[in-house]
């Protein structure tokens, strides 16, 4: 089958790590350590794993980090090459699953836990906080945290890849491949907006308006008495998803802590040789982006006392702020099996809902797909994808132009 | 959008804006003032222009080649000027006005050119700035070649150069007409000339002059051809008396003028006679009418005194002297 | 001798002429026909400008002389006018020192100890130190400054403001306590334009927000027609019958002048001529400061603009009772501004300088600049507006949204937050003005920075209220597209441009008209 394989290649981790984030068109270009290969099907071969083909898979900032080489070296021994990446996948079973007839089409969970792991599940798994499991690096596969970013069971970038039972999650027939390909982004949103605990309304600041960013408005705003919601966007098309998402106000980056302090009537300091920042300001605040200006952007407005969530993949930033200030600062790494915030529901099962919602219509609608042999041009849309108004760029392993 | 193309290309907007300026205030040609603002605009009596440079050295070095060089010989090659009286300048000191008057474009240049050298070189004359100085270039040429300075002559004041010019040590030419005559008779005297006198003490020296106007009257461009007479009289010096005004110093100089006008015409004697008995023709000229005052005028001048020259050779006809 | 104003009608032997845009200005071709309103020219200055500040204080109108009013012992305020105007500020030394070391020599004389100076900036920003010495001089500066008695006014200070009382309609008067508490009040002015002085000095330069909310507000604004004739203005009304109520309470004794049109000094003189009557030397000038404007960076234009002195001529001086002295100033002020114009148009262009009230030593941002053509200029009218109901309004500018943090950063907000959501006065006013007025950081940066009140930019929308309720099209000429978008006006890259955007309300076949300023007049709409 065709696949796009991540390779290991130390020159060009380097040079994507020196230049990836400076040059985007670098990225996808020679120094990526990506490759389009025919490999053999992956599989597993233990009960309750089945065969699926892709039939898309988006393409997620996470991907872009790995392979500009911007991911924290911590999370190599957590990941197991060669690889095929894609982590939101969905797709069709081959083969019978368990209680899951072949055809069907599914959406994967990526979290390979102790259940697709033939492992005892450990106390995370034991109460379904399956994004917490301890067992990512054991049992009968190697090490992976999710699909795509292990080596054995392949991940949406390629034609096929296996899953096991306790990551399937069927799609109704309504909803589109488009839009059922934003389930897991809208599951990690879920679990974001879950984990903010916000109050009744209370004043959330969302810092970033990428995919991430947007469908953390939409699950803030649906799954929370969030009060006022303030979103930072760079671009144009951006502010308008925004607000039609559900942000009350949208500002630019460079705004941002000038609208916060309006609206909370916070006290505005400026330091010597740093960045200003905010004394007051908002309750909770979500870095989605997961760049240090971002997240020192979240830390810098809001009030003492309050909670900074870390959604997107958090790079370093000067922490002074969440101890002088007594932050509460938060991860948020993808979805939980069962909620604890939401009486113990799935995040897939809300983000199913959540996808069927006429706004995100538009959004799905807007899903840019390529087909596998055009990855450097799909790379590159995606790495300037809010420049050019793009929310989400697919794969579509199944086409062939 | 505009202004940063503007600023990327420096030298095509400064390329524009000169064109526009160019455009918009007439470079080279007439400025002009919009219809209805021209209720609105005040008399030019401030826009004069410096001509103090056209009386320093190089100026006059400049001016002597030109008079003596150019001017001169192209003078006499198409007048033949009779000058009398000179002899009233071994009797004055200068500064001086001279007060002449005026029928033509020629009058400066005779006057100019019949003056011995030391009082040529400095002598100065009075030209309306509305006329010699509302063009650059005229300006430069007339004070290059004829020592000319700007005189208001619509004001009625004169402007303050007149009087410096005169504190310097410059003799002035001065047409107290202010204008060129139309007929070749005398205008009315202004009283600058007077002024300028009582207020300097200097003394003047009336000038007469005959035939320019038939040789070169009003709107002409270049002298008739066939190298006419003029001629030119220089007059007693008067001075302004104790306390006399400019209103009573005018007439004096006025009839000063008129006694050589007269006298021109007959004789010394006979004027002086005239004068006398204060019967001197009125240089004004006859009430006749318009083409008889013109017609007298145009004649070539009689010389008193002398018959015409008789040419030992006939004259050729005229075609036939050109081709020679 | 200086020429009265007159209307021109651009013909075939017009040149162009200068409009200002922001720091520099453009030479535009008008179309034949249009009317360029010209001011009169300045008028000659008085020659012995301390002999007339002695006369005026020696003779007043309807008061005691000044020495007779002073005694030992007594509380001495002496108020006045900040940096707002004139504009461009004055050349040193500045009308307001010499009459303030008039006034202190009879007080030295009198005997009086207790002698305070308050800068009248109501909402505007605190002057700076060396601001203070600009207008009170540096004799005065020395004597005062250092011992804390010679300070801005502020109107937040609840401790140091004095609730006077209420007028006939219920407005609250509140003024500075110091001032209102002295046993004499004595208040110096430069009455730069008609709307200024009388008795929008004390009520409105020494008020607090809660007493100025009376009259700067959307609905006044509207209904102030114009504020350039104190007559026709609610806003003027409101100060009148406060400071009519003040005068009951408190001995004040006004001094105003009134300066003459010399606002360019040399090489920017020709801005002063008429353009057909432009010297050589003035078309070389003028190029040769449009090229270096050209080429210059930023920071130097806005240099070379914000270091010009005006040397203005005074006019006149007046002293005494507040209403008498004003009618006389505003007197001086008609005999340099006043032009008379026939008739209406359909569309007004004016060119909105470098410089405003509020942004001397700083930005002229969006906001100001809106409120300098569509407050000031448009309202520089007496009788009816220059342009027609529902005509259009076509302004040059370069309406960059640069913003002085430090002058105006309630500014930034408002320009970001509010306009983003409306820009009509009305609905802005209920939403956002309350907020805005009452923010802790805003009132802090006020008190204790260099900023305008959080307010403040509430009041420049306010004054462009009438324009905006009057005209149908506002379109500025050579703008940046998005900041004039967000401001709800057009933006047109050049006046044909404007023109063929504003055919939509006037046709095809519009009557223009040209306000030529600065400097400033009062066109007389008959």
């Amino acid at each position: 089958m065709l696949a796009l394989e991540m390779f290991r290649s130390l020159p060009r981790h380097v040079a994507a790590k020196a230049v990836g984030g400076r040059i985007p068109g670098v990225l996808s270009g020679p120094v990526a350590p990506l490759r389009l290969v025919t490999i053999e099907e992956p599989a597993v071969g233990k009960p309750g794993w089945a065969p699926l083909r892709t039939r898309l898979s988006g393409v997620c900032g996470s991907d872009l980090g790995a392979l500009s080489g911007r991911t924290s070296l911590y999370f190599s021994a957590l990941v197991s090459l060669p690889l095929v990446p894609g982590h939101e996948v969905v797709a069709e079973l081959l083969a019978d699953c368990e209680d899951i007839p072949a055809g069907t089409r599914v959406v994967v969970d990526p979290i390979l836990q102790c259940a697709a792991r033939g492992v005892d599940p450990c106390d995370a798994c034991r109460v379904g906080s399956t994004n917490r499991c301890d067992r990512i690096t054991v049992g009968h596969l190697s090490p992976g945290l999710q699909t795509g970013f292990c080596a054995d069971t392949g991940g949406g970038w390629g034609e096929q890849l296996t899953a096991h039972r306790s990551q399937l999650h069927g799609v109704p027939d309504e909803l589109s491949d488009e839009q059922a390909v934003l389930i897991e982004p809208i599951a990690c949103a879920v679990h974001t907006a879950l984990r903010a605990k916000v109050g009744r309304g209370e004043h959330v600041l969302v810092s970033g308006a990428g995919s991430v960013g947007l469908l953390a408005t939409l699950a803030l705003r649906s799954l929370t008495d969030a009060g006022q919601i303030t979103v930072v966007a760079k671009h144009g098309h951006q502010r308008e998803l925004a607000r039609a998402l559900g942000a009350t106000d949208v500002v630019a980056p460079d705004e941002v802590l000038r609208g916060v302090r309006r609206s909370t009537q916070a006290f505005h300091v400026k330091p010597q040789f740093g960045s200003s920042y905010l004394l007051g300001g908002v309750d909770v605040a979500i870095d989605a982006v997961g760049s240090k200006q971002s997240l020192e952007t979240a830390l810098h407005a809001t009030k003492a006392g309050g909670r900074v969530v870390m959604s997107g993949m958090p790079r370093g930033a000067d922490l002074s702020a969440a101890w002088f200030r007594e932050l509460e600062v938060i991860g948020a790494y993808a979805s939980a099996r069962r909620e604890p915030g939401a009486d113990g529901r799935g995040a897939f099962d809300i983000a199913t809902e959540l996808a069927g919602e006429a706004m995100l219509k538009e959004i799905a609608g807007a899903v840019v797909s390529y087909p596998l042999h055009r990855w450097r041009e799909a790379l590159d849309h995606a790495h300037s994808a809010g420049r050019l108004g793009t929310v989400k760029v697919a794969f579509d392993p199944r086409s062939t132009r | 959008m505009v202004t940063a193309s503007r600023s990327s290309r420096p030298l095509g907007g400064a390329v524009a804006d000169v064109r526009q300026v160019a455009r918009g205030w007439r470079w080279g040609r007439r400025s002009m003032v919009p219809r209805s603002a021209e209720q609105y605009v005040e008399d030019a009596e401030s826009s004069v222009f410096p001509t103090a440079w056209s009386r320093r050295t190089p100026a006059i070095a400049l001016r002597e080649v030109a008079q003596k060089g150019a001017l001169e010989p192209l003078f006499r090659s198409q007048v033949r000027p009779y000058v009398e009286g000179l002899d009233v300048l071994t009797r004055v000191r200068g500064p001086v006005i001279f007060v002449a008057n005026h029928a033509s474009h020629l009058d400066t240049p005779l006057i100019l050119l019949s003056l011995p050298d030391e009082w040529r070189r400095r002598t100065a004359v009075a030209a309306a700035a509305d006329y010699f100085f509302d063009t650059w270039w005229r300006a430069v040429g007339s004070a290059v070649l004829f020592n000319t300075f700007p005189i208001e002559r619509r004001g009625g004041s004169l402007a303050a150069t007149p009087a410096e010019v005169l504190a310097d040590g410059w003799n002035l030419v001065v047409f107290p007409e202010g204008t060129r005559s139309s007929d070749g008779w005398l205008g009315k005297f202004r009283m600058g000339a007077a002024w300028l006198a009582i207020d300097n003490r200097v003394p003047v020296i009336p000038v007469a002059h005959r035939g320019t106007f038939a040789a070169m009257p009003r709107g002409q461009g270049w002298p008739s051809p066939g190298r006419r007479p003029v001629t030119l009289r220089f007059g007693e010096p008067l001075h302004p008396g104790q306390g006399e005004s400019a209103r009573d110093f005018a007439p004096r100089i006025r009839d000063a003028v008129a006694a050589l006008l007269d006298e021109d015409r007959t004789s010394w004697w006979d004027a002086r006679r005239r004068a006398a008995a204060g019967a001197t023709p009125d240089p004004a000229g006859p009430d006749v009418a318009q083409w008889r005052r013109v017609w007298t005028q145009s004649a070539p001048p009689r010389l008193p005194g002398t018959a015409q020259r008789r040419s030992t050779w006939r004259r050729l006809p005229r075609g036939r002297r050109q081709a020679s | 001798m200086s020429r009265p104003g007159f209307v021109l009608e651009v013909d075939d032997r017009t040149p162009p002429i200068i409009v200002h845009e922001g720091e520099g200005f453009r030479l535009e071709d008008f179309p034949l026909g249009t009317r360029v309103i010209y001011p009169p020219e300045s008028l000659p200055a008085l020659p012995d400008v301390e002999a007339a500040i002695r006369h005026a204080l020696l003779n007043p109108e309807g008061s005691a002389p000044l020495p007779e009013l002073l005694t030992a012992g007594m509380r001495l305020t002496i108020a006045f006018d900040d940096i707002s105007i004139p504009l461009p500020p004055m050349r040193s030394p500045d009308i307001r020192q010499r009459i303030i070391e008039a006034v202190l020599t009879m007080a030295a004389d009198a005997g009086v100890d207790d002698v305070e100076l308050i800068s009248a900036n109501a909402l505007h920003r605190r002057l700076t130190g060396a601001e203070l010495k600009s207008i009170v001089g540096e004799r005065v500066f020395r004597s005062f400054y250092p011992q804390g008695l010679l300070y801005n006014h502020d109107a937040e200070d609840h401790a140091n403001l004095l609730h006077v009382g209420l007028t006939d309609q219920g407005e609250d008067v509140e003024i500075n306590r110091r001032a209102a508490e002295s046993d004499l009040l004595v208040y110096v002015n430069v009455n730069l334009v008609a709307m200024d002085g009388g008795h929008k000095s004390v009520p409105i330069g020494l008020a607090s927000y809660k007493s100025l909310k009376h009259h700067h507000n959307s609905k006044t604004m509207v209904h102030s027609h114009s504020f350039m004739d104190h007559t026709k203005s609610h806003l003027h009304h409101s100060a009148w019958r406060m400071g009519r109520m003040l005068a009951d309470h408190l001995k004040i004794f006004t001094i105003e002048t009134t300066l003459n049109n010399n606002v360019f000094p040399p090489p920017y003189e020709f801005l002063l001529k008429r353009e057909w009557e432009w010297s050589v030397k003035d078309q070389a000038s003028m190029l040769a400061i449009r090229r270096g404007l050209a080429v210059a960076p930023d920071r130097l234009k806005h240099k070379m603009f914000h270091d010009l002195r005006a040397p203005y001529g005074l006019t006149g001086v007046h002293a005494g009772e507040t209403e008498a002295v004003h009618e006389k100033t505003i007197a001086n002020v008609h005999r340099q501004q006043l032009v008379d114009v026939q008739g209406q148009t359909d569309v007004l262009v004016m060119g909105v300088p470098y410089l405003g009230p509020y942004n001397v030593s700083s930005t002229m941002n969006p906001i100001l600049a809106t409120c300098m053509g569509l407050g000031y200029y448009f309202n520089s009218y007496r009788g009816q507006p220059l342009v027609r109901k529902g005509g259009a309004v076509i302004l040059y500018h370069p309406v960059k949204p640069d913003f002085n943090q430090l002058h105006h950063p309630s500014y930034v907000d408002f320009y970001e937050e509010v306009l983003s959501e409306s820009t009509d006065p009305a609905v802005i006013e209920a939403k956002f003005e309350a907020q805005y007025a009452t923010d802790p950081w805003y009132i802090h940066l006020y008190r204790t920075s260099h900023a305008y009140h959080g307010v403040h930019p509430f009041y420049m929308w306010y004054w462009a209220a009438h324009a905006m309720d009057h005209v149908g099209d506002v379109i500025w000429v050579g703008a940046d597209r998005r900041a004039v978008q967000r401001l709800g006006f057009r933006a047109a890259s050049s006046l044909a441009d404007a023109l063929e955007i504003a055919s939509g309300t006037v046709g095809s076949s519009p009557s223009i008209t040209y306000l030529r300023n600065p400097p400033h007049m009062i066109a007389d709409v008959h």
